[in-house]
């Protein structure tokens, strides 16, 4: 899977999950960083403070190569039944979900060993 | 780091595969068991060999433990977790190696994956689950290796490439299978292997001429087989109360409720200890239904028990079982079979592969699923000549990407005619009865 693959795929699960809610707003955006990516989800859907924590569970589950490299390839294309954080959340460096503003706000880190999650944060995000 | 619910899960499979050993050259005396497990090696496996027939149950035992310690070594050699889809792997081998996998022709099918890996740059590790039930295809090794005429040595070169060859072809065939049935059938390298096993069939139909399908059956196994699963599932029941106590059976009870969509690890999920008390339980349950319907304990039917314990760590439970098991239940009264049939009562146990199904759409889905499954698994095994061990997997990924297409149609369909403002679908909903 090239680079702009597994971008779309992880693209496409978050945004099947986050739809799944049926937010009024939903904002996606990706920056190239250091050696890796850093991608923001933003949603609108009011969500509980365990829904929070099962989303960072399912987001930092510990790296698994031997799911991510096989039935990770089936982010963003299993499109019945409910978005599945944990699909993505083996493939990625870091992650991180906060209640922003009434939001959502998941920071992925998605990246080679020079990434270094938690910098440069864009915190001005458009449409929320 | 190895953690200590792991290592306990080593010592568990390290225990399984020294007792299988053990009763294997009990039952049969050391000098046969050797003889048979040699005569095991270059033996047809094609579907559906049973080899505690074959060889002796004693040379049938050792063969299985000695396939799945290769799994069992391999997962720690890539340091990849013991968790669920790992145990499920090593129960098939475990299970299969009683009925087509041997030490030897899954060796093969291992480097294959390895360099398709190597080929496109990504580790082993990331493929492992591909090998590992990749060994699906290892009939198709022992094939080229015995049944199409060839020289003994010119035979084992033919076949070391040709499981070499589908071994390297499974990770981009199993990816996009995947992709089919949306993780809806358990047993994707079935249908994997299926597809391989059709192309393989028609190379081998082409060059070799046509190949009997054969059948070995054992009706009267030992009462060592008869007793085995409920031993081991005392054992795994035991163990998981032992390990979790109160939380293990708290815990069973939340796997009930999980779909078991692919991939779904119930060990890291919800626990290792809930896990094997969930496998005990499921494998008793599928132990019972055999000695109810008054099929025999032998090699196939054995194989496929362990496969559901495995898969009891990676999808399977009561809850999302029954149905399946109903279904084809049905289908086999209705088409006039006998339940303890070879066919019907593989069907039944194997066909639970659909279980997501039942899981994430409702019983009445399942119960089709069951049905349709009986009906498209008589066929398929005829299709890849026997060489695709999980012809179950194969006819079950068949069904799910058939059901998963039309429950997708009729859902995005009737979303489409609802209105796709997301805000609006939600007031209705909220608004209807």
């Amino acid at each position: 899977m090239n680079r702009k693959e597994y971008i779309l795929h992880l693209v496409g699960e978050m945004a099947h999950f986050v739809l799944d809610g049926e937010p009024t707003r939903m904002v996606i955006s990706l920056h190239q960083e250091q050696d890796g990516l850093h991608l923001v989800v933003l949603d609108d859907s009011p969500r509980s403070d365990e829904e929070i924590r099962n989303m960072q569970a399912a987001l930092g589950s510990a790296h698994r190569p031997e799911l991510a490299g096989y039935y990770g390839s089936m982010a963003g294309l299993d499109l019945l039944g409910q978005g599945r954080l944990s699909l993505v959340g083996w493939q990625v460096k870091q992650a991180e979900v906060s209640r922003v503003n009434n939001t959502t706000r998941i920071n992925l880190w998605l990246g080679g060993g020079q990434l270094t999650p938690g910098k440069d944060l864009p915190e001005d995000l458009p449409g929320l | 780091m190895v953690s200590r619910e792991e290592m306990f899960l080593y010592g568990f499979f390290c225990l399984i595969l020294a007792l299988c050993i053990g009763a294997g050259f009990a039952l049969q005396g050391f000098p046969a068991t050797l003889r048979g497990l040699w005569q095991l090696q270059i033996h047809p496996s094609r579907l559906l060999i049973d080899f505690t027939a074959a060889a002796g149950e004693g040379a049938a035992l050792v063969n299985a433990a000695l396939a799945a310690a290769i799994g069992l070594a391999l997962v720690a050699i890539t340091r990849v977790r013991l968790s669920g889809p790992t145990v499920a792997a090593v129960c098939t081998i475990l299970g299969f190696g009683l009925f087509g996998k041997t030490p030897t022709n899954i060796l093969p099918i291992f480097l294959g994956v390895f360099l398709s890996a190597r080929l496109v740059g990504k580790r082993f590790n990331e493929y492992i689950m591909i090998a590992l039930f990749g060994t699906a295809l290892g009939p198709l090794v022992t094939m080229l290796a015995v049944e199409i005429g060839a020289a003994p040595a010119v035979g084992s070169l033919i076949a070391a490439a040709g499981g070499v060859a589908v071994g390297m072809l499974l990770p981009p065939l199993a990816l996009t299978m995947l992709r089919l049935h949306q993780g809806y059938s358990l047993y994707n390298i079935g249908l994997t292997a299926g597809f391989l096993g059709l192309l393989m069939a028609a190379i081998v139909s082409a060059s070799a001429g046509t190949l009997e399908m054969g059948s070995l059956w054992n009706a009267s196994p030992s009462l060592v087989l008869r007793l085995m699963i409920p031993a081991l599932s005392v054992l795994l029941v035991g163990s998981g109360m032992l390990l979790g106590r109160r939380a293990a059976w708290s815990g069973f009870l939340r796997i009930l409720r999980l779909s078991g969509r692919l991939p779904s690890d119930f060990m890291s999920m919800v626990g290792v200890p809930a896990s094997l008390v969930n496998m005990g339980i499921l494998g008793f349950a599928a132990w019972l239904y055999v000695v109810l319907v008054g099929g025999p304990l032998n090699g196939p039917v054995l194989g496929a028990i362990l496969t559901v314990m495995g898969f009891a760590a990676f999808g399977k439970h009561l809850r999302n079982v029954w149905p399946i098991v109903g279904g084809v239940l049905a289908a086999t009264l209705i088409f006039g079979k006998d339940l303890a049939g070879p066919g019907p009562l593989l069907a039944a146990l194997f066909g639970t592969t659909l279980a997501p199904l039942a899981g994430e759409f409702g019983p009445f889905v399942g119960l089709v699923a069951g049905f349709l499954h009986l009906a498209m698994v008589e066929r398929t095994g005829a299709w890849h000549l026997g060489m695709n061990l999980y012809n179950n997997g194969f006819a079950g990924g068949l069904t799910a990407t058939y059901l998963v297409a039309v429950i997708e149609w009729y859902r995005s369909s009737r979303a489409g005619r609802r209105g796709a403002t997301p805000g609006q679908s939600a007031e209705r909903r909220k608004g209807e009865p």
